[in-house]
């Protein structure tokens, strides 16, 4: 470790400007002189301190995000069953290894933000943290496993975690649905990026190759290991996003072992006459809720948690079009991809209006102050394909190192929708067609065409830039590589090809992720960093 | 064993896809439909006046521009079907019948809808057909509907095929009739002491599937009438029979390979095998003939994708039947790299085996072109050897 | 009314020495350090330790019935 030198630093002291430092001190330094990448520790990515943003900033981020919700922890435990998460931590290296490390995952989203962008997308990674609480006392006070309530399993179904849970609604009074591998697996990769290799690994344990999609073996993983809760009766899956997940469901039911209900998404779902036939693989599943848990299908429910989710969805809108055709947008990259995969997914809940009432006094202010929240923004990105999840912090340090602002991305525009509820034909159709528009089936697995939405989605958002996400066991979006490296040449657009594993780290590791954008800036935009200690630095064995 | 009849011709045919009988095909006037999947009814490709080809790309070891268009980590198959129609080894089809049943042979269709260049055709198109996941009354209602408008309309408008319920009868008449001498060559393979190996009947039904079904027709008899004299060496040259099941494999050296090892392939349950696409076609009394081939390809289909739990679960009874029909030994199982529903199919279904069923599995990941044989001769002469040990073992304990 | 004025001011002492406390926590990134070198390699050796399940016994029952 080098010696501090302290002559030197008193120097330094002594012809510093007082004022710029006062300034600095008080409202933090601008973009542009800041050096982040100092505040790291090698390897762990662990701060030697948090950043100074300020002092109103640094306060509202002490008081309003690292203390509330740390408090937003304890209160969501206490309105379950606390021994009960203590038990779950204990059994669940997925629980332990990971959630207990949710602050640090705020920490490198909402680097170097600031005044609005800070607290938008602080609400929306609250509201993550919360809905995942709430999935996560859900299981533990019904999983047999750690002496939950038998009572409770018995009027709960699992579902795959793109099964829209909207399948649910009808029922929403009677029974719970939790999604299977949204906590175990899912959310974990953005956390923790280490507890899912683990999972990984043990599916390979039993013979699979290494090769399929590293995601769909994770989710395999978690049962190999023996660390799904079984806090369900029967069980909804899918097909979704696509043929690994077909696979994954074969060793799924195997150690699940419980009645079992697929239902898959049709392939070619742009065509009007497929609709029919998802929509009476939509009424089967009713039935087999309907006889699993002995449930009444309530049409009145039904129509008032899709008119609520309507509302989630007008609300969207609005935030996309502020994003598209303003300078105003509040919301940073990774709270706008995380928040609405997680919400549009998961289907209505009271946590999503709660957090959009919020975001929406911002987004309001922003817009009628008229405050640029993305001052140094240089391209206007729009992130395609399906992102690693082990570096969802990616789009706030490509703004924060080289200005590349990503105004929305491709798992955003999945369900851009409304289901109708004037009647029960036209609601099964919508819900049909949403449940066609699952992430990834629509833009990264399905057909060509729909994957060239990119395009008109470039043009609707104002863009100029690509991050073009590269997954390397996707076989839908390598299947494509070629055609899409055609276009860009034809349309003349920069893009940046980001190699990832989804969620498994050790196949390109974050440090070379950023390597690739920065040789891109460097070389083929001939531009220079806004902050250069960003460009390179070690943290590859960071959560 | 003696040589089978037309063997050599037929060994010859396989290798191009544009084979002497295709163009005979196509210069008799017949249009030219490809396929890839067991998922498009070959059936309704042979209708009066067409002729289908499953698509295959012989001797493909190095698809380089294909590996541009898909980069390097997806399944051989579908990147050497492209490699092949880049090379303009696909100019003789009249169109493309495709399912989006596995993401690699999907996008592969994809680019030749796509690329307008690819097929030097100008007749060439491509029409998607969507299939089913289950096995239900809602997915052949499904499934029937596509095969009308994405099949049967597409042609009688394009190409102006008659597909009229006669001509669907005939159509299936013809097909159960090439199924049926098919099967019964292949029912050799039950013999306790088999007079016909792995490899040949593999190879004659490949032919049934490449190359046009009239011009072949009275070869395949020939053979039938072979086989019933031909006798089986005094001593075989095999140790132990195997069924051979998994993904596609479309390369009769492969076979040949397992068979050079001293395991008998006996019976094919595989993409391009003969365990499902050779049953016979019942067309049940009220059913159209339509109706008929999607209940039928859709209830004999092994494919991995369906995803019913009674269907996920008795694809590993289907084997095991399989072997004990055919007097197996043990099972391979295999699965192309990079092939996802196989790669999850393969590692259950050699737990499962061995372990509910007391039968050995070889579980094998392959490429669509096998030139690494030397690694696979160990892996297969390894299972054969430690079959027989078994055997040995078993017997010496009775 | 002195004791009060005492034990208000001592629990508003302790209240500002507990948020000051909190605030270095958050500052110097104790809680992540603690969580990186202490908890989660804890943890995980006690992970890596648990007896589970065989994943391979478990049953593989043929199903007569199907959900349609």
């Amino acid at each position: 470790m080098k010696k501090p030198n302290l002559k030197k630093g008193i120097e330094k002291l002594v012809k510093a400007d007082k004022k710029k430092a006062l300034r600095d001190f008080v409202y933090g330094k601008p973009h542009g002189e800041r050096r982040l990448g100092d505040n790291y520790l090698p390897k762990s990515g662990l701060y030697k301190h948090r950043e100074w943003r300020g002092v109103k900033d640094t306060m509202y981020y002490f008081n309003n995000i690292w203390l509330y919700n740390y408090g937003t922890i304890v209160g969501e435990v206490l309105k379950h069953n606390p021994i009960l998460f203590v038990k779950g931590i204990w059994r669940y290296r997925w629980m332990g290894q990971t959630y207990l490390t949710v602050l640090h995952w705020f920490d490198r989203c909402l680097e170097g933000e600031r005044d609005q962008v800070l607290r938008a997308s602080a609400w929306h990674l609250n509201g993550l943290v919360k809905a995942c609480l709430f999935q996560i006392g859900g299981m533990f006070d019904r999983d047999i496993k750690i002496g939950g309530s038998e009572t409770l399993r018995d009027r709960t179904m699992a579902h795959d975690e793109t099964v829209w849970g909207g399948v649910f609604y009808p029922y929403r009074d009677q029974i719970d649905n939790i999604p299977l591998q949204m906590i175990p697996y899912f959310v974990t990769c953005h956390c923790n990026s280490h507890t899912v290799l683990n999972y990984i690994d043990a599916a390979q344990s039993i013979g699979l190759p290494g090769d399929p999609c590293p995601m769909c073996q994770a989710e395999a993983g978690v049962f190999v290991q023996d660390d799904m809760p079984d806090y369900y009766r029967a069980v909804i899956t899918s097909n979704e996003a696509c043929d690994g997940s077909v696979g994954t469901s074969v060793i799924q039911d195997w150690m699940m072992n419980k009645p079992l209900y697929a239902m898959p998404q049709p392939m070619r779902f742009d065509d009007e006459s497929l609709v029919e036939n998802c929509a009476k693989e939509i009424e089967g599943a009713f039935r087999f809720i309907e006889e699993q848990m002995g449930a009444e299908f309530h049409w009145d429910e039904l129509v008032k948690q899709l008119e609520e989710q309507n509302k989630l969805q007008r609300f969207e809108r609005e935030k996309w079009d502020v994003a598209a055709n303003t300078k105003y947008s509040p919301i940073n990259a990774p709270a706008q991809a995380l928040y609405r995969i997680f919400s549009s997914q998961y289907g209505n809940s009271y946590i999503w209006h709660e957090t959009d009432a919020r975001v929406k006094k911002i987004l309001d202010k922003c817009v009628e102050q008229k405050i640029n929240t993305f001052p140094l923004t240089r391209h206007r990105a729009i992130a395609w394909s399906c992102a690693p999840l082990y570096y969802s912090a990616l789009g706030t340090w490509g703004y924060n190192c080289w200005g590349i602002n990503t105004i929305i991305n491709m798992d955003s525009l999945m369900f851009d929708m409304e289901v109708r509820t004037d009647s029960y034909e036209n609601t099964l159709h919508d819900m049909a067609v949403y449940h066609e528009w699952a992430p990834m089936r629509r833009m990264a697995v399905g057909g060509l065409h729909h994957v060239f939405e990119l395009w008109e989605n470039m043009e609707k958002f104002n863009c100029d830039f690509v991050l073009m996400y590269d997954q390397l066991q996707c076989k839908g979006m390598q299947g494509c590589h070629g055609l899409f490296e055609d276009e860009f040449r034809a349309r003349d657009i920069n893009a940046i090809w980001i190699p990832h594993a989804l969620p498994d780290k050790r196949t390109v590791s974050r440090r070379e992720q950023r390597k690739i954008i920065s040789d891109y800036m460097y070389t083929v935009m001939g531009e220079e960093p806004l902050d250069p200690s960003l460009v390179d630095f070690d943290d590859d064995n960071s959560w | 064993m003696r040589d089978l009849k037309h063997l050599i011709y037929f060994e010859d045919l396989l290798q191009e896809a544009n084979n002497d009988l295709v163009r005979q095909g196509k210069k008799d006037g017949k249009t030219v439909l490809g396929y890839t999947c067991y998922f498009m009814p070959e059936v309704l490709l042979d209708l009066p006046g067409a002729f289908s080809v499953r698509l295959r790309a012989p001797k493909c070891t190095s698809p380089d521009m294909s590996t541009y268009y898909m980069s390097g980590r997806t399944c051989h198959y579908g990147r050497s079907l492209l490699e092949r129609a880049l090379e303009g080894g696909y100019n003789f089809l009249d169109a493309q019948l495709a399912t989006e049943t596995c993401t690699v042979t999907c996008r592969f269709q994809e680019h030749l809808d796509y690329m307008d260049d690819i097929i030097q055709n100008v007749d060439f198109k491509v029409s998607f057909t969507d299939v089913p996941f289950k096995k239900n009354e809602n997915s052949i209602d499904h499934y029937e509907k596509q095969l009308q408008e994405k099949v049967l309309d597409f042609l009688n408008e394009n190409y102006n095929i008659d597909t009229s319920d006669e001509a669907l009868l005939k159509a299936i008449e013809e097909h159960n009739e090439i199924c049926r001498i098919v099967r019964e060559i292949g029912d050799y393979r039950k013999l306790d002491k088999p007079t016909i190996t792995g490899y040949e009947f593999f190879v004659i039904n490949l032919i049934t599937m490449t190359c046009p079904k009239y011009l072949i027709k009275d070869k395949l008899l020939d053979i039938l009438e072979d086989l019933k004299t031909r006798e089986p060496d005094d001593k075989p040259n095999y140790k132990i029979k195997v069924v051979m099941a998994g993904a596609e494999n479309d390369d009769p050296d492969f076979i040949n390979l397992i068979e050079s090892c001293g395991a008998l392939v006996v019976a094919d349950r595989f993409c391009y095998g003969s365990a499902e696409s050779r049953q016979h076609i019942e067309v049940r009394e009220g059913e159209t003939p339509l109706r008929a081939i999607a209940r039928h390809y859709l209830m004999t289909n092994q494919c991995a994708r369906f995803m019913d739990q009674k269907e996920m679960r008795s694809r590993k009874q289907r084997i095991a039947d399989l072997a004990k029909e055919y007097k197996a030994d043990g099972v391979i199982v295999i699965s192309n790299k990079f092939c996802e529903y196989w790669s999850y199919e393969r590692t259950v279904t050699s737990i499962i085996l061995p372990r509910d069923y007391e039968l050995p599995v070889c579980s094998i990941e392959k490429e669509y072109i096998n030139t690494a044989s030397g690694q696979l001769r160990t892996r297969f002469q390894a299972f054969v050897e430690s079959v027989e040990l078994k055997k040995l073992q078993g017997g010496a304990q009775k | 009314m002195n004791k009060i004025l005492k034990f208000a001011g001592k629990t508003v002492g302790a209240l500002a020495a507990a948020y000051a406390g909190l605030f270095l926590v958050f500052y110097f990134d104790l809680d992540g350090k603690l969580l990186y070198y202490v908890v989660e390699p804890t943890l995980i050796k006690h992970y890596d330790r648990m007896e589970r399940r065989d994943p391979l016994a478990v049953p593989y029952e043929q199903i007569e019935r199907d959900y349609m």
